[in-house]
């Protein structure tokens, strides 16, 4: 087994192959025993430019080194990377992955607690390291997420989590990441769905508004009780909900907003202010309209995915395409997430690269999947870029991750070479077999199957 | 000597009359019989005889209810009463087109739940009695004359907007039943009703939200199609059967039977433009006599509305002007809304320019009380006196059939008048009274006297003895206001005129009185003898002399010219549309593109391609122009043909699922396209040409689907693909088993992949025995004819060949079951759709040539998905089986070229290959590849110049062509977001200032909108079925 590193990339892929044809389930990583140097490949460190022929090195689970002259210590695992590319890990910004498996299944789903204020639920917790969505999204070079409850006015905390792990523990990497609200429809919906009249809705919105309001009030109510029984050495029966809030009120704790339209990131901006505290505008779709105000009061937003089609009829019919470019031109902070179905964040790349193909910089693309998440979540002095000192969470690939074109061939999480195959190379590999086992026929085989057989 | 002819003509016309009039009242007298004459003279007043005829001073004499004799010079008879009308205009009493005046009002529409047609509670449906026609929504044995009782506080209301008589029309149903014409007066509804079946009227409204058939535009109209052929055959049947009384007896079915009476007419009811053609081609197809109930938007796609030549019943509902003061609001409002509300008041102009005929109704208005206002407004926007008095009397008359009895004032017409006090269409006219069957309502009367002029008055308890004490009465005779004058002014309050008792008070301090001063007296012409009250009780005489009439103030305020519709017509309507067809170069050479053909030549480096109209002459390298030819410098650039997508819900109207049976053969997407969603233009912008437009999958045999071309701004009949082969819709698995409908959803037929197939089954052996049954009958005549049933022709299709199935599927299990039975069946299976276990049966796919059309990558989303896999493309495409990628998505559909990339990055299908995916195999698959899916010679020309590499994630679409028309050009479309923001600024603005000059609106809320102007359909499987 040691011995398979230094054949390269295609002995991994025979070995990944075996692995499948044993037939278990993918393994999480064991840790990084020895150092580990990627050589021959091209390094994006997406904050240090590309280095051609270079190598990175890392140990311990952090990157030690990363550069063409690198002297590798006795007993470093070499791995001939030439001609490959070698780009920070991806990381999506908001998902549910790990909370739900099957959409249709109420049992296989744990995203949404009953009740419109909940605080205190806590996304990691719930976190199934079993679910065969996670190696999907693995695959193709996703390897830290934002995973978070929805639904309600608030929904709860949010977790960043690393995918690969024997256990939800082992998974998480930083919790409370950030606390959810969703704020309030500010403008009447119209349209065939709508089963609310105007007047209903607006009644929503004032009570949704109110209720939004008050809990920040009670939670505020609650801190300060809180602080003044401590001084005071008595005791303040404990509220769950109000006490998952003081990260919050201590500035620790991110607010993120779900705020599409322009009315409510205006509202949340505004709310923020009153509050003191940190915001995070998710989904924004009408973000560029409020370009200037997010870029004062250096608040950033998680783009809800480019892949979407325009809100209104007038729009043209590439505004989602090119709403990063407007916002980076802005000069707002923003990162992009792959739109919210866990069982595609495999294609959390292609919402960043439709981004690219529609006003935003090459550049700043591969950040808003890599970099910009980790600095709005404040994790990029461990993740994000390829640097030493960092995680060494990275992938290995064919070429530009935002290419549909590209695979991935290598993945490591804090220095863990993680499995690659899924549930869908499985399959893959089983039935190929069983057209294997079939001789070929009245010539349904094609030409160039057999080359794969071999 | 001139007077006895005369009176001799009288006599005679009496005669006549009587004879006719005999008005026979089966109704016995109570107590005393009333034989109050009923002979009238209306004279000296304008008249206006009809549409363009005009006595500027005449006689209108009626009697027993009917018009004696019209003239400016008719003679009063010596039994007439007179009414002297002077200053009044007398036109013919109007007619509303389409009420429900007298009849039971529709069932309140209960609210669904979210997610149409799962949460909704199921409707308590009442027994129905008799022998009904077996789906509750056939009613067309209801008669309007059976179910009317007049509604005495409606027609008040009704009269009020001149209107005397109307067409009352039964509420429910798909097929409602007969209307009647009926006069709008006071009595019993024998008296009243002057036409008892008048038209036979059609509705396509369905309950979307219901579990019945039908629940979708589709379906309602498949379900008019069947039983307009119903009654064909239930007569053919009866009169068989009446020959022969040995033959089987066939049913008997009151709403068949009610079909086979005679009737004037049939009214559809068209919620919009669309459903006008739509209604006009089911008229078309059965030959019927047909008039459109529509609906004020069809001014929309004028040409075609007018090439149908059919008369509309047009409803004066105006939209409110969108709320735009709050740019909150603002936001939201679409071009679409800001130009519907700019033009709809000049709609009816349009059409009678275009000669459209129609007839005006105040159907849809939520008060009645708005539709002479709302008249008056399409008049102020250029519709012409002549015409719109046309729409509310004559036309209608004519239209349903009453012409020689209404319509017109002229001798001999029944006696409906309207009674204005000056021009009926200027904005201050009043009605005054309105005459039904000869009989009297005022509504305005004039008052008794007219109070209003300058008094000198002379009060008992003067406060300043000496000074003059004026009364200053003017405004309305009816209501008058004025001041109370010593020296200074004291505006009048509380001024009542009754009868000739004139009462009113004043706070009197400014002319010497302390506190409110109450006064009351009696006006005789030109004198008023009363008392007055003063505050301290006080008590006191006065006494009025009239010294000087009153004289109107001259109207200055200034008749402003109507600002018109701001903008010219667009197709589609409002965003993104043009004023015409994108041309067709004669000539067309792009030169030195990348060119993917997709075909034999596989893919050419700096290639040129040759378009000759619209047809592909040549694919090579260094072609010449010819002469005039338009050239495309496309270096660098790559060129693909269009892409197609063979699994799409884009472009429907309405549900995409008629889900109220478990087969549903006979609805056609065909008959909902929708050409104004907007989606279309958004996957042109991806580079889409054909898209598939498939019914959806709640049912085992769903829908008809229909392939179209997306030439944007063309009409629903010109964008479907012509000559494709005809398809339909299968469904297998969780969907049409109800797995994810609630858990209400457990006991229709099947409920398991078992009853799947044998539900599919047995409608083929049914397909079989109904081929058996025609053939049997063209041998044997001596026998019931057999009855044409459109579920089971469509089955038939498919045994012949002449219809392929597309089918939606996910397990290996569905997917074999579904080809052992076509095999049994011996019918074409076009492509499996979905099928994301295709991969694990892909041999025997290839075998029987079976195409897949799948999800890239999608899986997960339910159970039966859970064993999806992406490489399932790959490995179906190994096995042999032509493979596409589809969207089923209106958001997907914009990007297939990436989704043919994701061939490549899954298991390594060659980037040739992979493109195929979204354009040559998608057109075998749909048996299109004759004239599209690759760049060859012959073939249509629909292209697509990319960026860059298609399967790049960095190029972007920069051109979509189809049939050698440019319909997208990112550069164009830059331009158009200007135009918009542009049109949109303008009519907000507009809107804005008519809203200060307090003019807006039709009083009306919310007015009317199409059903489905933001519908997104975005039918991932799961949310496809409702």
């Amino acid at each position: 087994m040691k011995k398979i590193f230094g054949f390269g990339v295609g002995m991994i892929l025979g070995f990944i192959l075996a692995v499948s044809v044993w037939g278990f389930d993918q393994r999480p990583a064991p840790p990084q025993s020895r150092p580990v140097a990627l050589v021959g490949g091209t390094v994006h460190t997406v904050t240090g430019g590309e280095l051609a022929g270079a190598a990175i090195l890392f140990d311990k689970g952090k990157i030690t080194a990363i550069g063409r002259g690198v002297s590798l210590p006795a007993g470093t695992e070499v791995i001939d990377v030439a001609g490959k590319h070698i780009y920070p890990g991806l990381f999506d910004a908001f998902t549910n992955l790990g909370l739900t498996e099957i959409e249709e299944v109420r049992a296989t789903k744990d995203v949404t607690e009953t009740g419109r204020i909940n605080p205190n639920v806590r996304a990691e917790v719930a976190i199934n390291p079993e679910s065969e969505l996670i190696p999907v999204a693995r695959a193709n070079g996703v390897t830290t997420a934002i995973t978070s409850p929805e639904g309600g006015i608030i929904s709860g905390t949010a977790a960043v989590i690393n995918l690969d792990g024997w256990t939800w523990e082992e998974m998480t990497f930083q919790a409370p990441a950030a606390l959810l609200v969703n704020w309030p429809q500010m403008t009447p919906q119209r349209g065939w769905w709508v089963t609310e009249s105007e007047e209903e809705q607006k009644k929503n919105r004032e009570r949704n508004l109110k209720e939004l309001h008050q809990a920040f009030k009670d939670a505020r109510a609650y801190w300060t009780a809180k602080k003044a029984a401590a001084l005071n050495g008595k005791n303040l029966p404990t509220d769950m909900r109000w006490e998952a809030m003081i990260p919050v009120f201590e500035g620790k704790l991110p607010v993120l907003v779900m705020a599409g339209n322009l009315q409510q990131i205006q509202a949340a901006v505004a709310w923020a202010e009153e509050e003191k505290i940190k915001i995070i505008i998710g989904g924004g779709y009408d973000a560029w309209r409020a370009a200037e105000l997010l870029k004062a009061k250096n608040i950033p937003v998680l783009v809800g995915g480019t892949l979407r089609t325009p809100f209104r009829r007038y729009e043209d019919y590439d505004l989602p395409y090119a709403l990063p470019g407007k916002l980076y031109e802005a000069g707002v902070k923003f990162a992009i997430y792959g739109g919210g179905w866990a069982s595609n964040e495999r294609n959390l790349p292609y919402h960043a690269a439709m981004a690219a193909a529609y006003g935003l910089p090459k550049e700043a693309a591969l950040k808003t999947v890599t970099l910009f998440p980790a600095e709005i979540f404040g994790v990029a002095d461990r993740i994000g870029s390829l640097e030493v000192g960092k995680d060494a969470t990275l992938i290995v690939t064919t070429g530009d991750p935002l290419e549909i074109t590209s695979n991935v061939e290598l993945e490591f999480i804090q220095g863990k070479k993680v499995d690659l195959t899924s549930r869908h190379t499985q399959l893959y590999e089983k039935y190929k077999a069983k057209y294997e086992q079939k001789a070929p026929t009245n010539g349904l085989m094609r030409a160039g199957e057999g080359e794969e057989t071999k | 000597m001139v007077r006895s002819v005369w009176g001799s003509f009288f006599v005679f016309l009496l005669c006549v009359f009587s004879s006719l009039r005999a008005e026979p009242k089966t109704t016995p007298p109570e107590g005393l019989r009333e034989n109050t004459p009923q002979v009238f003279a209306l004279t000296n007043a304008r008249l206006v005889l009809s549409p363009g005829r005009t006595i500027e001073k005449g006689t209108v004499v009626i009697r027993e209810g009917i018009i004696e004799v019209v003239g400016a010079n008719a003679a009063v008879p010596a039994d007439a009463t007179v009414l002297d009308m002077s200053g009044k205009t007398i036109y013919p009493g109007l007619i509303d087109s389409y009420t429900d005046w007298g009849l039971p009002k529709p069932p309140k529409r209960s609210a669904g739940g979210p997610g149409p047609g799962r949460q909704g509670q199921p409707q308590p449906q009442e027994e129905p009695r008799g022998p009904r026609y077996w789906n509750p929504n056939v009613l067309s044995h209801q008669k309007a004359d059976k179910l009317f009782s007049p509604d005495g506080e409606a027609a008040e209301k009704l009269r009020e907007q001149g209107i005397t008589a109307v067409l009352s029309v039964p509420a429910k149903g798909i097929f409602k039943g007969t209307s009647s014409l009926i006069n709008l007066g006071e009595g019993k509804p024998n008296d009243l009703i002057v036409k008892p079946a008048v038209a036979q009227h059609i509705s396509l409204q369905t309950n979307s939200m219901g579990d019945d058939y039908p629940n979708s535009l589709m379906g309602a109209i498949a379900l008019v199609r069947q039983t307009l052929l119903d009654a064909d055959w239930y007569q053919k049947a009866q009169a068989a059967w009446s020959r022969n009384p040995r033959l089987e007896r066939p049913e008997v079915n009151e709403a068949l039977e009610a079909l086979n009476q005679p009737v004037g007419a049939y009214v559809i009811e068209a919620g919009d433009e669309l459903d006008f053609l739509r209604a006009a081609k089911i008229g078309l197809e059965f030959t019927l006599p047909l008039i459109i109930r529509g609906s004020g938007s069809e001014h929309l796609r004028l040409d075609a509305v007018r090439a149908t030549g059919l008369p509309v019943i047009l409803p004066v509902n105006f939209p409110d002007p969108p709320s735009v003061e709050n740019p909150d609001e603002a936001v939201e409002v679409t071009l679409r809304e800001l130009r519907l509300w700019d033009e709809a008041r000049e709609a009816p102009k349009r059409l009678a320019e275009a000669k459209i005929p129609f007839a005006f109704t105040s159907a849809t208005l939520k008060d009645p009380a708005n539709f002479l206002k709302n008249v008056r407004k399409a008049v102020e926007r250029g519709l012409s006196k002549e015409e719109a008095l046309a729409a509310l009397t004559a036309t209608p008359a004519r239209l349903f059939g009453v012409e020689d009895k209404l319509g017109s004032l002229s001798a001999g017409k029944i006696a409906n008048l309207v009674v204005t006090d000056g021009d009926l269409f200027a904005e201050k006219t009043k009605i005054k009274e309105t005459w039904v069957d000869g009989r009297r309502y005022e509504i305005k009367p004039d008052p008794l006297v007219d109070v209003r002029g300058k008094w000198e008055l002379k009060l008992s308890a003067d406060p300043k003895p000496g000074d003059s004490v004026l009364l200053d009465l003017k405004g309305e005779a009816e209501g008058p206001e004025g001041n109370f004058k010593i020296k200074k002014e004291a505006k009048l309050s509380k001024v009542t005129l009754s009868g000739k008792r004139l009462t009113f008070s004043f706070t009197g301090d400014s002319v010497g009185f302390k506190g409110v001063v109450r006064m009351g007296g009696n006006v005789s012409a030109d004198e008023i003898l009363g008392t007055g009250e003063l505050a301290d009780g006080v008590t006191f005489t006065w006494k009025g002399r009239r010294i000087a009439p009153f004289t109107p103030e001259p109207d200055t305020s200034q008749k402003t010219k109507p600002e018109m519709a701001s903008f010219p017509p667009v197709y589609p309507y409002a965003e993104f549309g043009r004023t015409k067809l994108p041309e067709q170069p004669e000539n067309l050479l792009v030169k030195g593109a990348t060119i993917w053909t997709s075909g034999p030549q596989g893919t050419v480096a700096a290639g040129d391609l040759l378009v000759r109209r619209g047809k592909i002459v040549r694919v090579g390298k260094n072609l010449s122009a010819p002469a005039g030819a338009v050239v495309i410098n496309a270096a660098g650039k790559h060129l693909t043909p269009g892409l197609i997508d063979c699994h799409s819900h884009t472009a429907i109207t309405g549900n995409v699922n008629e889900s109220g049976q478990t087969i549903t053969a006979e609805v056609r997407i065909g008959d909902v396209l929708d050409p104004d969603d907007i989606s279309i233009y958004r996957q042109l912008a991806g580079g889409l040409t054909v898209l598939h437009a498939l019914h959806g999958s709640a049912n085992a045999i769903g829908g008809q689907n229909q392939v179209i071309k997306l030439r944007w701004g063309a009409g629903p009949e010109e964008m479907k693909f012509e000559g494709a082969i005809p398809s339909i819709k299968f469904a297998l698995g969780e969907n049409p088993k109800q797995s994810n409908w609630g858990d209400r959803y457990t006991t229709r037929y099947p409920q398991t992949r078992m009853g799947v197939e044998q539900i599919i089954r047995d409608a083929f052996k049914a397909g079989l025995d109904y081929q058996k049954d025609w053939a049997d009958w063209a041998k044997n005549k001596n026998r019931l004819p057999p009855r044409r049933d459109l579920e089971l022709e469509a089955i038939s299709e498919i045994l012949r060949h002449k219809r392929l199935v597309h089918s939606h599927s996910y397990r290996q299990d569905e997917i074999l079951m579904l080809m052992r039975v076509a095999s049994d069946f011996g019918f074409t299976i076009g492509a499996f759709q979905h099928v994301l276990e295709g991969y694990k049966v892909a041999d025997v796919m290839a075998e029987m040539g079976i195409g897949a059309s799948a999800f890239s990558d999608w899986w997960a989303y339910k159970f039966e998905v859970y064993d999806a896999i992406p490489y399932n493309g790959t490995l179906m495409h190994n096995a042999g089986v032509v493979v596409s990628f589809n969207s089923d998505s209106d958001e997907l559909a914009r990007r297939l070229n990436l989704e043919a990339a994701k061939a490549v990055k899954y298991g390594g299908v060659p980037p040739d290959e992979a493109l195929k995916f979204v354009t040559l195999n998608p057109a075998k698959q749909l048996r299109i590849d004759n004239r599209v899916g690759s760049l060859e010679p012959g073939k249509d020309a629909d292209f697509v110049l990319w960026s860059g590499d298609p399967l790049s994630t960095y190029s972007s679409c920069e051109e979509t062509w189809i049939d050698g028309r440019k319909y997208f050009d990112r550069e164009e479309d830059k331009k158009m977001v200007d135009e918009i923001t542009r049109e949109r600024a303008v009519l907000i603005q507009k809107i804005l200032a008519e809203k200060k000059s307090g003019k807006e609106g039709s009083g009306e809320q919310g007015g009317w909108k199409r059903p489905g102007d933001e519908e997104v359909h975005n039918c991932m499987d799961g949310e496809e079925h409702p």
